[in-house]
Order: structure tokens, then sequence, then C-alpha cells
């Protein structure tokens, strides 16, 4: 590589050569940290192909990193006075070359340390904090050192999902979609990021008590047992708020949709009933009660096609129902209304339904360290373990769900949580910010300076029995998210319902009330197992069975004519036809075949 | 414990043989990858394996992307390593490019003068006149040998294009062993008997050399096999591949399962590939095919000919809504006429 060019790159263009890449990529930066250059920009000499790349464009992510010159950080001790006693700010230190901002090409050329005291004569730059190496959701989570690395995205998912105090100002807001906690909680062990994020404004989660433990096989495989004494006392209890828009929308020849309660001359009028609890205005007032079916805001439409001249002339003008209803399975109170205009000053109305979820069977709950699980049972309180002081857990986990998922972070948040609890105390649970022997003595000190087990293990008496368990049980306080996945929006059955025009099978799909579908693996499994009678009443008798009048002497399809009481056949006008029970979708196919003008005739055969 | 009666490994009347090893191959096949070499241990001789190798004797590829033999010599000299190292001489293919250090050309006079390696002459065993003898089996060649490492070439073809095609073909022609047999090695079992494993097959030379046991040749050539062995010997070779394939993946599927494979491929008495061209588009009924895939080229193929579905498979049922004739809906009550007679009249009168 000596004596060859090294070759200048400005944002990925070839602006010439100098001899000693490196020492110039050196002089671009102390020109930098100068401020002879903007801060902005990045270089990055690349050893492999002798080129020095600069970059100076928008885009690129980039760290904050201190400085670190022959071995000294420049962050000295009487900056941090400084800073701690805010005569200057952050920018100061950018601004005096104490903080660099490095860019992912720049920083192949940075030798980073992790904490001060590992600073060698190679040391380029320091960390600022060791969390730092984190993105803004794994920055928010405790304890993340102690977890298996494939918890971490599970986690960050969950704190997605979890309800909670989403925005202040959520009664202004017609959110498609909103789920609100009753009585969110800041968490007990938070890490810095969390805090300077100012998350603890709008927290989504709640701290519970959660003891590690089996409760009669109800909470194997990820299933949870709660208490059903915390939950009427509004633990996990939140609102969802659900938002119909709805606009007078105008069409061409100047028709126009109306808010109105139709009339009954309407096409496609759904009954009386569904439209009682409008207002005059056509649209639902708040704090109704509304249920499946209810019309929320009732609308007229023009009719799709232009109708024919009656020979009265032009006929009175027919309307079609347009409404907007509640959906399927669901129920609740109409929070607000709000009317407005668009742009074009058409009138748009938003109808806001709120309904309560309280925790039930099948909802789901996560942990902030990816562990999640569906409650199963909920139990009476009466019946709940209960510790000599009379604590009765909120949830209980099942041990199983711990060893192979590797979260002690989790058992480190409980110990922790329990601590916290009963010294009202809030622990730092940042990442890397201290060591897990000290973390576990100084937490139990606290629980055994008040009379409790250093390590967090508790002696529980069996609700039903009021014996205790042989066993100590792990107790705890835990952050719990409450997830936005809730069985009452997805629970659906059917057994009759509707079918689709076009092959007479059932429909697909909660909002159509559908069946499941039973596919081609589903099939061949049955076929496998020799089921032929279960695998025809799948197939036909619960689908599309329809009954067709086969012609015997021509095996055209023919139909019965309910008048003159005999069936026909339209080829060859005969009355010799057999009734027989196929399914739709083979009436369908022969009537595609015909459309290839291929004529499929059906032989009948007595069995 | 299991009766060891033959029954007890029979298969039940109206069991879905097929759809069973068809779930039992293909749930573990979805977990098989796709990645073709991961070098299989000491011996040099490349194949294909996992899924690659199991797509290529389902579909029925005329030729494996890498054909492997394993030659035994017969038993008298299997564990002499002298005589097999001379089937094994016989075998590996040497070409006259492999002999020699250089070669010069002279277009116009139609001359080529090939100067041969003399370590690689003794490695293998050969002179300048053996060399030479094999090169004037091509008679419109005319050979001498100059000195004792250079041969020259004589040919004068019409054009010079044609010259130098001859001249190329001379330099790549086959000198010694089998032809298509790139690599030979020589390994030793643990009985002290030598196999010779080959890259590259050609049974129908390597079944005459002296020496060689022709009835326990292997190769994985299927339609080679096909060709010398006959069907039988190809149903047990795509089984057995199959098989080790499977397990080398570190699956264990039913020999069973795997065996019906091997036999539905074969029992026509041609390989038929499992797919559109093979199995599934032999199918009898059109109902059966015209699922499966090219939908409309089957019903307009129907008409043209007139076909009749009988209705016997399973999917035209499935279709029509029919209970399938298989398993449970294969049995059926069967009265005797005059017995329904009797019954009926018996009916009638109450």
């Amino acid at each position: 590589m000596t004596g060859e060019k090294c070759h200048v790159y400005l944002d990925g263009r070839a602006i010439g050569t100098v001899k000693d890449g490196r020492a110039f990529a050196n002089e671009v930066r102390k020109n930098r940290r100068t401020g002879i250059l903007s801060g902005e920009v990045n270089v990055a000499y690349i050893q492999k192909l002798n080129e020095v790349h600069i970059n100076a464009d928008r885009g690129r992510a980039r760290k904050a990193y201190i400085i670190v010159d022959g071995g000294v950080s420049m962050l000295t001790g009487e900056l941090k006075e400084k800073l701690k006693s805010k005569e200057i700010d952050f920018n100061y230190l950018i601004r005096r070359g104490v903080i660099e901002y490095l860019d992912a090409e720049e920083e192949e050329n940075a030798a980073v340390a992790l904490l001060e005291d590992r600073i060698s004569k190679k040391t380029t730059h320091l960390e600022i904090d060791p969390a730092s190496m984190f993105g803004l959701t794994a920055s928010i989570s405790v304890y993340p050192e102690y977890n298996s690395v494939g918890r971490h995205p599970l986690a960050m998912n969950f704190a997605k999902q979890g309800q909670g105090l989403y925005a202040i100002n959520f009664n202004n807001r017609y959110d498609a979609r909103a789920y609100l906690l009753y009585y969110p909680q800041v968490p007990l062990v938070t890490s810095t990021a969390y805090r300077s994020l100012k998350l603890n404004r709008h927290p989504n989660g709640q701290n519970f008590v959660v003891a590690v433990s089996t409760y009669y096989g109800y909470n194997m495989k990820d299933a949870l047992v709660m208490n059903r004494a915390a939950i009427d006392r509004g633990l996990g209890r939140s609102i969802f708020f659900r938002t119909y828009p709805d606009e007078e929308r105008r069409y061409a020849g100047g028709q126009q949709d109306h808010f109105v309660v139709p009339p009954a001359t309407t096409d496609g009028y759904l009954g009386e009933h569904a439209y009682s609890k409008l207002s005059e205005d056509g649209i639902i007032e708040p704090e109704q009660t509304v249920a499946e079916g209810d019309v929320l805001i009732g609308k007229i439409s023009p009719p799709r096609f232009l109708e024919e001249q009656t020979s009265f002339g032009v006929g009175e003008e027919r309307s079609r129902d347009n409404s907007v209803t509640l959906r399927a399975g669901e129920e609740g109170i109409v929070d607000s209304v709000m009317l407005s205009e668009t742009t074009g000053a058409t009138k748009i109305v938003k109808v806001r339904v709120r309904s309560v979820r309280v925790p039930e069977v099948g909802d789901k709950f996560a942990s902030r360290h990816g562990q999640k699980g569906v409650v199963a049972l909920i139990v009476n309180p009466e019946d709940m373990p209960f510790t000599k002081d009379g604590v009765v857990p909120d949830l209980i986990l099942n041990p199983i769900s711990i060893p192979n998922r590797m979260t002690f972070g989790h058992m480190l948040e409980t110990l922790s949580g329990k601590a916290a609890a009963l010294s009202a105390s809030q622990p730092d649970g940042t990442a890397f910010s201290g060591n897990g022997k000290e973390r576990m003595d100084e937490f139990g000190k606290m629980l055994s300076d008040r009379g409790f087990d250093r390590f967090g293990d508790e002696f529980l008496y069996d609700g039903r029995t009021g014996k205790r368990f042989e066993s100590q049980i792990f107790q705890g306080v835990v952050y719990f998210h409450r997830l936005m996945h809730m069985v009452s929006t997805k629970l659906q059955v059917r057994s009759r319902g509707p079918v689709q025009i076009l092959t007479h099978q059932p429909t697909e799909g909660k909002p159509r009330r559908g069946g499941l579908k039973f596919g081609e693996m589903e099939r061949d499994a049955l076929v496998g197992y020799g089921a032929s009678l279960l695998l025809k009443e799948r197939m036909l008798d619960q689908s599309d069975k329809a009954e067709v009048w086969i012609c015997k002497d021509c095996g055209d399809v023919g139909y019965y004519d309910h008048i003159k009481n005999v069936p026909v056949c339209p080829a060859d006008s005969g009355n010799n036809l057999e009734k027989v029970e196929i399914s739709y979708a083979f009436k369908l196919l022969l009537d595609e075949i015909k459309s290839l003008h291929i004529l499929p005739k059906v032989k009948l055969k007595s069995e | 414990m299991a009766k060891s009666s033959d029954d007890s490994f029979k298969v039940a009347t109206g069991e879905a043989v097929g759809v069973i090893a068809a779930q039992s191959i293909g749930e573990p096949g979805t977990q098989m990858v796709l990645r073709s070499f991961h070098t299989a241990g000491i011996s040099s001789v490349v194949t294909t394996t996992g899924l690659p190798r199991i797509l290529e004797i389902v579909d029925a590829r005329k030729r494996p992307k890498f054909p492997v033999m394993e030659v035994k010599p017969i038993k008298s000299i299997e564990k002499n390593y002298e005589k097999v190292r001379g089937i094994w001489r016989k075998i590996e293919e040497v070409k006259m490019s492999s002999l020699i250090r250089d070669f010069k050309e002279d277009l116009k006079t139609g001359t080529l003068l090939l100067n041969l390696d003399k370590e690689k002459m003794s490695l293998y065993e050969v002179t300048a006149g053996t060399v030479a003898s094999k090169l004037s089996k091509n008679e419109s060649l005319t050979v001498s040998v100059e000195e004792s490492d250079v041969i020259k070439v004589k040919f004068k073809g019409k054009t010079t294009a044609q010259t130098r095609t001859t001249f190329v073909n001379t330099i790549n022609a086959n000198i010694l062993g089998v032809k298509g047999i790139i690599k030979a090695n020589i390994n030793q079992n643990e009985d002290g008997t030598f196999v010779i494993k080959t890259s590259g097959s050609n049974l129908e030379e390597v079944m005459e050399i002296d020496g060689v046991d022709k009835w326990n040749i292997y190769s994985n050539d299927m339609f080679e096999v096909l060709k010398f062995y006959g069907i039988e010997a190809a149903r047990n070779l795509i089984a057995n591949e199959l098989q080790e394939v499977i397990k080398e993946e570190g699956f264990s599927i039913s020999f069973r399962h795997i065996s019906l494979v091997a036999d539905a491929m074969t029992y026509t008495g041609t390989i038929r590939s499992i797919g559109r061209h093979g199995v599934a588009g032999d199918k009898e009924s059109v109902f059966a095919r015209a699922a499966y895939e090219e939908t409309i080229k089957h019903f307009t193929n129907a008409s043209v000919f007139g076909e009749e579905d009988k209705l016997k498979g399973v999917s035209e049922n499935i279709l029509i809504g029919k209970q399938i004739g298989l398993g449970t809906g294969m049995i059926k009550l069967a009265i005797k006429k005059e017995d329904l007679a009797r019954i009926k009249k018996k009916e009638a009168k109450e």
C-alpha cells in the first residue's frame, strides 16, 4: 500500500488523492474538533481499500462519544463538576471538542473504551455511559444484562403493546382504536433512560405482586392465574375506545349522502329497532348504551345506478341505506360525537364508543423481560395462597417459565421490586450499572431488615385448605403490561352462518361471521386417518352441500319446476331426472367447464 | 411385548399409506436446509447431499449433478492392494492433456508436437509408444514417436478450423481408464478389503474390466442402473439413496414410507418423476389431474378424447362430495337380492 496514492471521497464522490490517508483523516478530525470544520463532518480511513471517506451528507445515524486524548478522557473532573452545577451544558462540551458524534464509518476507526478505567494507549474514545450502547426501546428495559438476548426484542415488542396512558389529551383525540389503563403506575424499578425520557409521565403497566408457583395446574405453559380481588379493585382494568368515522360524500350528478334517520322506504332498511337510538339529526347521542347491530350514524346514499324513467316521468328518488353500525360482537357506550367539515365542505362525523375491559380469562399480560402469558383462571381471593402477613399475590407465574428462557432479570426485578415496595425506594435497573452479587446483597439486606427472607422466598398458605405449602415460594413485585390483545375483541364462534354467493361455502373472517378454514393439509390428515364420514361432513354437509337434479338421459344439470311439480331438464326438455347430493363447488365446476365450451355429462349409477 | 409375527407388521386394509408416507416424509422435509455441500468427510469424492439430492431423485433427473460409483474387486483379490491398484489404473480416466508438459501446433502444415511429461508417464506407467498407439486408433491421424518423450501427430483437414478442432480433440483424448470417470480413489474398509470410489459414473465400461465384481458395483445414477441392472435395482437404488440422505440430515423416517415412494416411481417398469410429468400427471382421473396443475389443459384434452372419470380416487370424491373409498369408506354393507326382497315383503305386510 505504501507509495500508492490514497483516494479521498466526499459523500461518495472522488475529490482527489493524498499521500498518507491516515494522517489526512487525523488532520480532518483535528480541524473538526477545533471548530474549523463543522461538527457534522465525519471522516474514516479505510485501510483495506486505502481510501479516505468523508461524509457530510444527511441521514447518517450518529452517536456521541467522549474524546480520549493521549490515554486521558477529555471530560475532566473539573468539567464534570461544572456540568453538575449546570455551569456548562452538553452543547458546550461539543463546541469544546470534549464530546463528538461518530457515524458508522468513522466508528470503524475508533477504539472505544466502555468505562474510564479501561482506557489504554490505543483508546480514542470513551462511552458516555455503558447503557448508551442500546437503542431507544432497549435502554428502557431494566436489568437487561441478566436476560438472554433473544428475550429483549420480545420484551420491547410487548412494551409497545402495553395499555397505559398513551397521551394526556386522549379525551380530545379520535384515534381509530385506543386503549387506556385505569390506574397506570410508574414502575418501582426503572432505568436512567426511562427517567430521562420522562416515560413516568405516561406509564404503560402496573406493579403486580407476583408469586412464582404452580396453582393446581392452571398456570401450565405460560398460563397465568390471577386474583379476582385484585381485578375487582381495578388491577389491569382498562377502557377501549373505537372511533367510527363517516362523511357526507358527494357524487357525480349533484347527488350526495345525507345524515338522517333513514325512512322505512330506503333500500336495505335495517328495521325500526336498529335506528331507535338515533336522535333527529340521524346521529347517536353521547352516553347512549349501544350493542351489536345498533346504528351509530344514520346515512342514506343515492342509488348506485341511474333508474329507468317510469311512465309517470321521473319517479320518486329512491335512496340506499348506508348507515354505520357497531361492529359485530362489540358493545359499549357512546363516549363522544364530533361534527366537523372537511376542506371540501362535506360534513364529517366521528363517533367514539368506549367500553370497559375488565381482565378476563384469555387476556394477555407480559412483564418487561419478554415473559408473556394468558390468564387461564381468575381465583376468588379466599382460594388464593397467602403469606403470614396476609399478602395475597395478584398473579401466579409458573416457575417453569424461567429457567430455559434464562430471564434472570425477571427474578432480579421480583426481588428488587419487593425490596423497593417495602422500603419505599426506587431501585435503578440501568444496564451495567451494578454487579449482581452486590445487588443481591443490597436487596437481601433491605428485605432481612424488615423481617423477610433475603432471597425473597416466603411461606405461603393454601387458601383452599389453610395448610402451609411445604416449600417456600418466591414472591415479589414485578411491573406487568396489560397487552392490547384481549379475547373480547377476538372471540368468535359459528355453527351456522352466512355463505358466499359464488361457491355457497361459508364466509371467511370475523367481520363476516365466517368459519375456520378446513384446508388442504387438514383434509390430508383426515384422509390419512381414514375417517371418511368425518371428512364428508366437513367438506360437504357443513360446507356447500347442494341438491341438484341431474338428467338421467343427457347427464346435464336440471331444475325442479315447483309450479308443475316436476323436475325439468332444459337440455332435452325431458322430465327423467334424479335428485343428487353433490357439493355446490362441483356444480360450479361443471358450469365453468361449460364456459370453456366443453360439455360435461354426469352418468348416474345407483348404489 | 410385540408379537414377532409377520401379521403385526401388515398394513390394515384401506389404510391411506400414500398420504401417511407423504406426511411422514414431508414434515421433516420442511426442516431440511437447502444448502447442498457440507464437506462429506475424508473421501474426496463429492456428491450432492441434503434436499437438493432428494429433489434430484424425486424429480427423476436424467443424470445426477455429481455421479458417483463404488467399485468392488472380486473376492479373490479384494485384499490385494497391488491388484486393486491395477483395476484402479484402468478406471480413472487419463487424458492426453494431463500427460504433456506443452505442445506445439502448426496449422499450416497440420502438425502437432506433443512434449510428454516423464514424471506423469511413469506415474501412470505408460510409454510414448503406448500413448501413440492409443492416439492412432483415430484413423485420420498419422502418429509417430519422434523421441522418447515427443509424439508427432499429423492431420490435414479441409479447413484450418477443422484441423484445429481435431488437435483440440487429440489433446483431450482418452488415453487410459474409463471415459467419464474424473477421479477415483482406493479406500480400505475395516475388514482389510479395498473399494474404489469414483467421481463420475460409467457402468457399461467399468463392469467389463477384469477383476471387477460386476454384481457389486454401486452407482448413484439411477437411469444407468436401470439400463444395465433393471427396474428392481433402480427401485432399490432410489429407496436406498433417499434413506441415506435422510439419515445423513439427522432425521429418521421409516423405510416403509421411503420404499413406497420408490415403488410409486418404478412400478410401471420405467422411472417416473413425482410431479406433473410423472406420477401425478399419469393419474387416471381427469379431476385429480386438473386439481393438481394445468387445470384447463387437462379439461380441454379430456374433452378432445372424450375421457370419462370413474370417480375412484380420493380427490375426485371430495370434489363432488362423496364419501371417499378409503379407510372407513371402503367397507360397504352388502345384502343378497333375495334377502332384500324378503325384508321388503315383510315390511309391506307391517
